[in-house]
């Protein structure tokens, strides 16, 4: 079984959680290794969100903003 | 463009005004509505029925390059959100033979018996903001349009460029569907084109091809992109710079010549021109884009004649420099492009200024027809309650229940910690749905709701709404995004979408968990303004937030009043600038609700949007004054380079110098036989970085005085692109019918100033005869620019940041262009950057108009997502206070410590105070550690999870 | 009705400028009835891609 990566995302409300949000709407096709959360600006992100997110085991963390 | 939510606009969609009656405060407007054959009380927008329609289109959205359905909505995202049957193409209205979409329906939506229906609206002004037409094609043949398939217009190019467009952003030769490889903009095609009947600039076609170009690029790194220009016309605010770096990042080549028209060579598109050296050229290409310029909109003449409206000679409606946004008809007022070709943000500033316009005509009845929303008290003692959670899934349709197993999903939530009640719903943002789920709430004393289904972007709002009434707080409510994110984007792997839907969900609980109630704040706001500035734009700005009832300060730093505008004598309009003036002064002197200071300065500026402070100084003495918002309207002042002797030489002066010649006695250009005009002097990349968009029609319109005047005299105008756009490419053209030279200099050649003897010339490389002219210059006058006023003390009281040249940064290029950064602070008039008077009339309005809305609601509401400090922990490090991009935090002194205070009427909920805080001192509403620490953490269980079947994989293996 | 002042403005054409003098007016007090001849308000701006010189997306 080939590796799939578990990420973690956090969407700026404003502009990547907006795309991706377009991207549903234009029915693009993603593989669905990711989940989602929200915050209002990628500025929120505290350094601690992502050390957390590693330590209860994603393999990635994508920040988009 | 989300006017869709507002409970006061009512959008009436296709429909017409047939007929307007009454004064100004009462008319009566007929309004005749076609019928949509949908209910958009019942569609949910799933899209059922343009899947099933058998009827193609062509689609008119995407510029006819593809099909669409008869049951349709343009573009997904379009307000209202909901589809209609095309009239003409439904198989059903027109033949009785289908009704595909009515079975699919899910909510029964569609109905074919609809009928017109004629509407009387009871209004006290009017807006005509009609918008442009289309150039008609017969114009766009002449450059083989229709002829050849590989020449395209610029705006099926757009749809061409778009990522959801019918070639998913693909550029493509229509001919062959290859990628062009060269390819040509050809400028004004349908503009400053006599031919066509167009005479004027369309001001806007510079800068979307520009911008057209880059998106190819970007898409097609390889391409050859060559642009033909008349002249360059990027004279807005930036937009120079833009244009330049846009050249050098993608390496177009400028070409200045118009393409006559356009052949077809085989597979090529063949272009004939002639360059201003008089060399002629023919260049091939595999794709030709037609720039095409904006006609005035279709159906505005027979409209005109029925209100009784005047347009001018292109069809556009006629104002006049000093009410840019009324027509002749008290009451009917216009705004953007139908007012006269123009960009996205000139649009948005007379649609504010428009606003404002209104307001002044109705500020007695402000409020009388708005509506309010009521709400029954929050059930606190239910909020405080251990969290009882109710989570609702939505089908929407087949949209998410057409991959994602729903009521899995619902039975899933049940499990989760803290969850009391678990629904699937059809459609949750259906009204009946939503008056379910008040009742369910209430049944079921929920205090916390997760909603699963579509975005909270686009419904978090009509979800906190539904949560109001039912007594709850509206920041209780959590939506996970089981549709846009979720069932749309793994539509080919339900089982994934269904595992995803249930982490979201749980996630969204895990958070939902911890939201606690926030009060959405309230801030009282003091009704009235300061208005700093008293040249044209701070006078018209003082005297629009006065017609609309508010108290004004018009702080003026120099002795009188008037600014700028006083050294003006003429207009292209024939209008008197100095009448127009004197009237704006004697109306704000007065005005009973204007205080006016002159000599005056603004020292300091505390506080924020509803309550600032300020000291004004005058020489004797200085005083406090307590304000509700400031409009900025500091002017700019002459540019007096030190260049061609100005100020030594007395033969040398500028534009202004002339306008104070041409009222008066005209001495020194009585004396002079020939007259020279030089343009962009130390502008354009010299002292002064930018355009300064107005010294075009300036020179023109003196030069066009003096040929009334001295008919015998001799005027050059030497130039680097003519910049007369709109209409003023009239008397541009005018000026050259009546004798007046203009000549294009090079930025790299630039016109020198030569004496030889008593007599004075300007040598200058003309192009096309290949060599240098000595042209007498006994008078040579300067278009010079405008430099910014003395912003830099005022930006940093103000806390507002300045562009790199020196003028008030506007929050939003295009979308917000009179406001500030700094909530509660707006700028208009050359502050904002230079630009003609007309512009800067209606730029104070648009202030105005911004400027009073706080004024008018009486307070400030605050969206609870806001930071907070808990000045227990903090230790005032100010590292937020620094931070923060919107000025929102504060240090103040607590006892004897320094401690941050969020500025809750400026704070926009970002957040990077909070994750910066070394001592966590800070939360944010919504958003709190805590609550998005318990959603990693439920992540984590869907990694568990995973992990397990992986083990369970291997083991099988 | 018949003589009293209406706080209402009748907005024509549903493209940016109608849609921004609609919210402002809106903001300011007023009923709005914003009337568009199309299925749809946002005019051509909907059309665009991308708006020059900042290439932010236009919806």
């Amino acid at each position: 079984m080939s590796f799939e990566p578990k990420i973690l995302s956090f969407f700026c409300h404003w502009c990547c959680y907006a795309a991706a949000d377009s991207a549903g709407v234009a029915r693009y096709q993603y593989p669905p290794n990711n989940r989602v959360i929200r915050v209002m600006c990628t500025g929120r992100i505290d350094p601690r969100f992502i050390l957390e997110a590693f330590y209860v085991g994603a393999d990635g963390v994508l920040v988009g903003g | 463009m989300e006017a869709g939510r507002s409970p006061n606009i009512e959008i009436i969609t296709l429909a017409e005004l047939k007929e307007l009656s009454g004064k100004p405060g009462n008319f009566k407007a007929k309004i005749h509505v076609k019928p949509r054959y949908v209910d958009p009380n019942k569609c949910t927008s799933c899209g059922m029925c343009m899947t099933y329609c058998p009827k193609e289109v062509v689609d008119e959205y995407n510029e006819r390059l593809t099909f669409t359905k008869a049951a349709r909505i343009d573009y997904a995202q379009a307000v209202p959100t909901v589809y209609y049957l095309d009239e003409k193409e439904c198989l059903r209205l027109q033949h009785e033979s289908c009704q595909l979409c009515a079975n699919v329906c899910g909510p029964n939506a569609i109905f074919f018996d609809q009928q017109p229906e004629e509407r009387e609206l009871h209004v006290g002004a009017v807006v005509l903001a009609l918008g442009f037409g289309r150039v008609p094609e017969e114009v766009l043949e002449k450059y083989g349009y229709g002829k050849y398939p590989d020449v395209l217009t610029s705006l099926e190019l757009e749809r061409m460029t778009c990522a959801s467009g019918p070639t998913e952003g693909e550029v493509l030769r229509p001919s062959d569907f290859t990628h062009p490889q060269r390819i040509a903009f050809l400028q004004c095609v349908g503009s400053r084109d006599v031919t066509c009947g167009n005479g004027y600039c369309s001001s806007v076609c510079c800068m979307y091809a520009m911008k057209e170009a880059s998106v190819v690029k970007e898409h097609l790194p390889e391409a050859e992109i060559d642009l033909f220009f008349m002249d360059i016309r990027t004279q807005g605010k930036g937009f120079d710079e833009a244009f330049n770096r846009a050249v050098e990042k993608y390496g177009f080549r400028t070409i200045y010549a118009r393409v006559p028209r356009v052949d077809q060579v085989g597979r090529k598109l063949a272009l004939t021109y002639v360059t201003e050296d008089g060399r002629t050229h023919r260049d091939f290409y595999d794709m030709v884009v037609l720039s095409v310029g904006l006609d005035a909109p279709a159906g505005a003449e027979e409209l005109a004649k029925r209100l009784g409206v005047e347009l001018n000679h292109y069809g556009f409606a006629q104002t006049k420099v000093a009410t840019p946004l009324e027509t002749n008809v008290p009451g009917i007022f216009v705004a953007g492009a139908f007012q006269g070709p123009k960009d996205i943000p000139e649009s948005v500033v007379q649609a504010q200024g428009v606003a404002a316009k209104c307001s002044e005509l109705l500020a007695e009845v402000r409020g009388q027809d708005a509506v309010h929303k009521e709400f029954p008290p929050e059930d606190e003692e239910l909020e405080r309650e251990e969290a009882r959670i109710g989570v609702f899934v939505c089908h929407c349709g087949v949209n998410i229940a057409g991959v994602v197993d729903v009521k899995e999903v619902a039975r899933y939530a049940a499990t989760l910690p803290g969850v009391v009640y678990t629904e699937d719903v059809l459609y949750s943002c259906s009204q009946d749905t939503l008056n379910e789920l008040v009742k369910k709430i209430k049944e079921n004393r929920l205090n916390r709701v997760v909603i699963a289904a579509c975005s909270p972007r686009t419904h978090e709002p009509l979800f906190q709404e539904t949560l109001r009434e039912a007594g709850l707080n509206p920041a209780l409510i959590e939506m996970a995004n089981i549709r846009d994110q979720c069932a749309w984007v793994h539509a080919e792997d339900p089982e994934a979408a269904t595992q995803k839907a249930k982490d979201q969900v749980r996630m969204a609980v895990a958070k939902a968990k911890r939201l606690t109630p926030l009060e959405l704040q309230k801030v009282s706001v003091t009704p009235s303004a300061l208005v700093i500035g008293g040249g044209a734009a701070g006078l018209q700005a003082a005297l629009s937030v006065a017609e609309q009832g508010f108290e004004v300060y018009l702080v003026e730093k120099e002795a009188e009043l008037g600014g700028n505008l006083r050294r003006v004598t003429g207009l292209l309009s024939g209008e008197d600038p100095q009448k127009i003036l004197k009237d704006l002064i004697t109306k704000v002197e007065e005005h009973p609700r204007i205080k006016v200071f002159t000599g005056t300065t603004v020292e300091n500026v505390s506080g924020y949007v509803g309550n600032f402070t300020s000291t004004l100084r005058k020489e004797e003495g200085s005083e406090v004054i307590n304000h509700g918002v400031v409009i900025l309207a500091t002017g700019g002042r002459e540019h007096r380079p030190d260049r061609y002797g100005l100020g030594a030489n007395e033969r040398v002066i500028t534009q202004l110098d002339l306008e104070a010649e041409l009222k008066g006695k005209a001495g020194k250009l009585a004396r002079a036989r020939s007259v020279v005009m030089i343009q962009c002097v130390g502008s354009r990349g010299d002292d002064l970085n930018y355009c300064s968009k107005l010294c075009c029609q300036q020179a023109v319109k003196n030069a066009l005085r003096i040929k009334k005047r001295y008919p015998k005299k001799d005027v050059y105008i030497l130039f680097r692109d003519m910049r007369t756009y709109g209409f003023s490419e009239d008397a541009y053209r005018e000026a050259r019918n009546s004798g007046v030279i203009f000549l294009r200099y090079k930025p790299e050649a630039k016109p020198e100033l030569v004496q030889k003897g008593k007599a004075q010339f300007v040598k200058v490389y003309d192009a096309l005869l290949g060599e240098e002219l000595l042209i007498p210059a006994d008078l040579l006058v300067l278009s010079v620019g405008i430099a910014p006023g003395e912003n830099e003390e005022l930006s940093k009281v103000i806390k507002a940041p300045l562009t790199g040249d020196g003028f008030f940064l506007e929050a939003h290029v295009k979308l917000m262009p009179v406001e500030l950064p700094v909530e509660g602070v707006y700028v208009c008039g050359l502050a904002h950057g230079p630009k003609p008077l007309d512009e800067t009339l209606a730029q104070a309005r648009a202030a105005a108009a911004k400027a009073a809305i706080p004024l008018a609601k009486g307070f400030v509401e605050v969206a609870p997502i806001v930071s907070r400090v808990d000045q227990k922990k903090c230790i005032g490090c100010g590292i937020c206070a620094e931070l923060c991009p919107f000025g929102a935090i504060e240090m103040v002194k607590v006892g004897k410590r320094k401690k941050a205070q969020t500025i809750t009427a400026s704070c926009k909920g970002c957040g990077i105070c909070a994750s910066h805080c070394p001592v966590l001192a800070i939360s944010m509403g919504g958003f709190t550690d805590e609550a998005i620490l318990a959603q990693i953490e439920a992540f984590g269980a869907f990694v568990e999870k995973e992990l397990e079947k992986e083990k369970a994989g291997e083991e099988a293996a | 009705m018949a003589n009293k002042k209406s706080g209402k403005v009748l907005v024509l054409g549903g493209g940016i400028t109608g849609v921004q003098a609609a919210l402002d007016l809106a903001a300011l007090g007023y009923y709005v009835y914003l009337v568009e001849k199309k299925a749809s308000i946002g005019g051509v701006m909907a059309q665009l891609d991308k708006t020059f010189p900042t290439n932010d997306c236009s919806i």
